[in-house]
């Protein structure tokens, strides 16, 4: 049995995806025979690496960066010390105009100095600068060195106060050396500048590409992360959808499907026990089944059992009574001298047949009761009756017992009793099985009846000076056939079936039946029922 | 006047002989019947004054019998008491369902018996 309920209910999105190229990954990576927890580690792992690789190109791109900075830092500075060199020439320059015109040899100082600071800057130019402006520095040196010679020529003329010869070298030697001078530092200057625009050009071109570079890598590593989330996560979900529709199914009472994932993990392990419970459970359910099945055929073979028990039970007491009514009936109409006058020696024999026939008599309706009331087919026949009616056909039945055991026998009934509904027969039975048992085990003293109204229930008691009950007894006293003692069956008689009978009765009627007994002094038995008793079957 | 009639329909010959015995005295004349058909016919024939009718009869139930019987307009009238196996068990309520006039519970006593017979056919 397969189902389709692993794909219902899912996002459209997710059904395309699942039957994608990306849905044999996903099953893919469910096959493959490694736990849960590994494969999280490897999908958290896989994320880690990329943020690690995009940590990486970061760094380099922004070293490469800072370097092509630093390079255009350099060159500026190198192209300020190229304007302070023409500075310094200028002012040598000057100087020596002055040196010229004010014949103060002083000034050569002034000359010396600003000659100086020329050199240290060149000096400083010269370490910085790339090797291809070398020559050029060499050139600007040494024209440099040219002109402090002839600023030295200038000077010894204007000291000697030869003006006219000081005057043709400055025109003639000195001013072309500070232009050739003047050329160089420009050319340095415009080299430096080329270089600085080739790097401004370098520098922009590269972090437009660590710009696209970054982009690039994040991008895909979102897709990527997405990627590893979708496969990892669905290759766990799949599964647990799978089962998700198997444990309804079983829910549902139908047993024996098989789940099938790809998973060779935990929920490949969790797959195989469901089918194993599947399996299980399908088997139990066919067992259960045809338990039940049995159960069934064996409980209609026992209602046809108990239907025919109860059939019968029903013939058999009109089987018994038959003949029964005709031992009865002739020794009743013997004893009665229909057939002529009785001789004395057979008039007792005659009265034994007679009481042992009764007691015959009695024994067959118990039983018949009982079987009646176990089998659930006693009726109660439901009426209006008269508690002082019954009490006084239950204490006429039973005064004459009472006379011959020279025992007293009262019955009493609250007058205000009024007219109860329930099954008086029924009824007149349980006070009869009571009183009855009463003045039965009772050797000397008195039995009395006493019924009254409490509330809406009726309280029928009968209490005897008799024998009482051991309290271990107590209990049991309402079973069938228990009598405390099996010889008092014989001394008493009786069918051990009454207090049974009496009890069911009562129940019938919904009340309860009770005792309270002291062992030598007497019992008192009582048994409630309800004024008014609506219900047959109780 | 003619002696009355009393129908005793039973299947049980020794019963039916208590009843023969206990009438030998009086001045009833009892007629026999052994099973419902033949109560039924001989009901319908003789037109007894009193029909005591047993309750599980061959052929014919007692129960059936007396419907049969009450259904009659020849034999409606006639006072029938049906005797039943075990007054407890219903039989009394399906007695007097089926039209019975009164009825007697097995084992019944000759004396009862007699008293039942005398409240509908009083003697002279």
């Amino acid at each position: 049995m397969r189902r389709a309920s692993a794909t219902e209910r899912m996002p459209p999105p997710v059904v395309a995806l699942l039957a994608s190229p990306l849905g044999a990954l996903v099953r893919a990576v469910a096959r493959i025979r490694a736990s849960v927890h590994v494969k999280l580690l490897a999908g958290f792992l896989l994320i880690t690496l990329l943020f690690i690789a995009m940590t990486a190109v970061s760094l380099r791109t922004l070293t490469e960066t800072a370097r092509q900075t630093n390079l255009l830092d350099e060159a500026h500075e190198r192209v300020g010390w190229s304007r302070q060199i023409e500075h310094a020439l200028a002012m040598q320059m000057h100087f020596t105009a002055m040196a010229l015109l004010s014949k103060d040899d002083g000034i050569v100082a002034r000359i010396l100095r600003e000659n100086n600071r020329f050199n240290d800057t060149l000096a400083r130019l010269e370490k910085a600068a790339p090797a291809e402006e070398r020559a050029l520095i060499q050139a600007i040196r040494g024209s440099q060195d040219d002109a402090m010679a002839t600023v030295a020529d200038i000077a010894n003329a204007v000291r000697d106060g030869r003006l006219a010869d000081a005057m043709t070298a400055l025109r003639t030697r000195q001013e072309p050396l500070y232009a050739k001078i003047e050329t160089l530092v420009g050319s340095l200057v415009a080299a430096e500048e080329t270089r600085m625009a080739s790097l401004r050009v370098s520098i922009a071109a590269a972090s437009r590409y660590s710009l696209r570079v970054m982009a690039g890598f994040a991008v895909a590593s979102i897709v990527l992360a997405l990627l590893g989330g979708f496969v990892i996560s669905w290759s766990f979900i799949l599964p647990v959808r799978e089962a998700h529709g198997f444990l309804s199914e079983v829910a549902e009472g139908r047993f024996g499907g098989t789940i099938v994932v790809p998973n060779r993990d935990e929920f490949g392990a969790l797959a195989e026990h469901m089918n194993w419970m599947s399996r299980e459970l399908r088997r139990l359910d066919d067992e259960q089944r045809v338990a039940a099945e049995t159960l069934r055929s064996l409980n209609d073979r026992l209602a046809l059992a108990s239907r025919a028990k109860s059939e019968f039970l029903a013939n058999m007491s009109h089987e018994l009574r038959t003949p029964l009514n005709a031992i009865l009936g002739f020794t009743e109409i013997m004893l009665d001298e229909l057939y002529g006058e009785v001789p004395a020696t057979l008039r007792e024999p005659l009265v034994d047949i007679q009481t042992n026939g009764r007691h015959l008599l009695r024994l067959i309706n118990d039983v018949l009761d009982l079987s009646k009331i176990e089998a659930g087919r006693l009726e109660l026949g439901v009426g209006e009756y008269s508690v002082q009616e019954i009490v006084e056909v239950v204490h006429a039945s039973l005064k004459s017992l009472a006379l011959e055991k020279n025992l007293a026998f009262t019955a009493g009934v609250s007058p205000d009793i009024p007219p109860a509904w329930g099954d008086g027969r029924r009824i007149t039975q349980c006070l009869m099985n009571l009183a009855g048992n009463a003045l039965k085990f009772t050797r000397q003293g008195r039995v009395d009846i006493e019924v009254r109204l409490d509330g809406e229930w009726l309280v029928y008691r009968v209490s005897d000076t008799g024998i009482g009950i051991p309290k271990d007894e107590v209990e049991n006293i309402f079973a069938e056939f228990r009598q405390v003692d099996t010889t008092i069956t014989r001394e008493y008689g009786g069918t051990g079936l009454g207090l049974s009978i009496t009890k069911r009765l009562v129940e019938l009627h919904g009340g309860r039946i009770g005792v309270e007994s002291e062992l030598g002094k007497g019992s008192r038995f009582f048994f409630t029922v309800p004024l008014r008793t609506d219900g047959g079957r109780a | 006047m003619r002696d009355r009639t009393v129908l005793h329909i039973e299947d049980n010959e020794y019963n039916r002989k208590i009843v023969r015995q206990l009438l030998s005295r009086t001045p009833y004349r009892l007629l026999e019947a052994a099973d419902g058909e033949e109560g039924v016919a001989v009901a319908q024939r003789e037109l007894p004054d009193l029909i005591l009718m047993d309750v599980q009869l061959p052929k014919l139930s007692g129960l059936d019998a007396t419907r049969l019987l009450r259904a009659d307009p020849r034999t409606a009238h006639i006072p029938l008491v049906v005797v039943t196996s075990f007054a407890l068990s219903g039989d009394d309520r399906r007695a007097m369902d089926a039209g019975a006039s009164a009825y007697l519970a097995k084992p019944y006593s000759p004396r009862d018996l007699l008293a039942l017979i005398h409240k509908f056919l009083p003697e002279n």
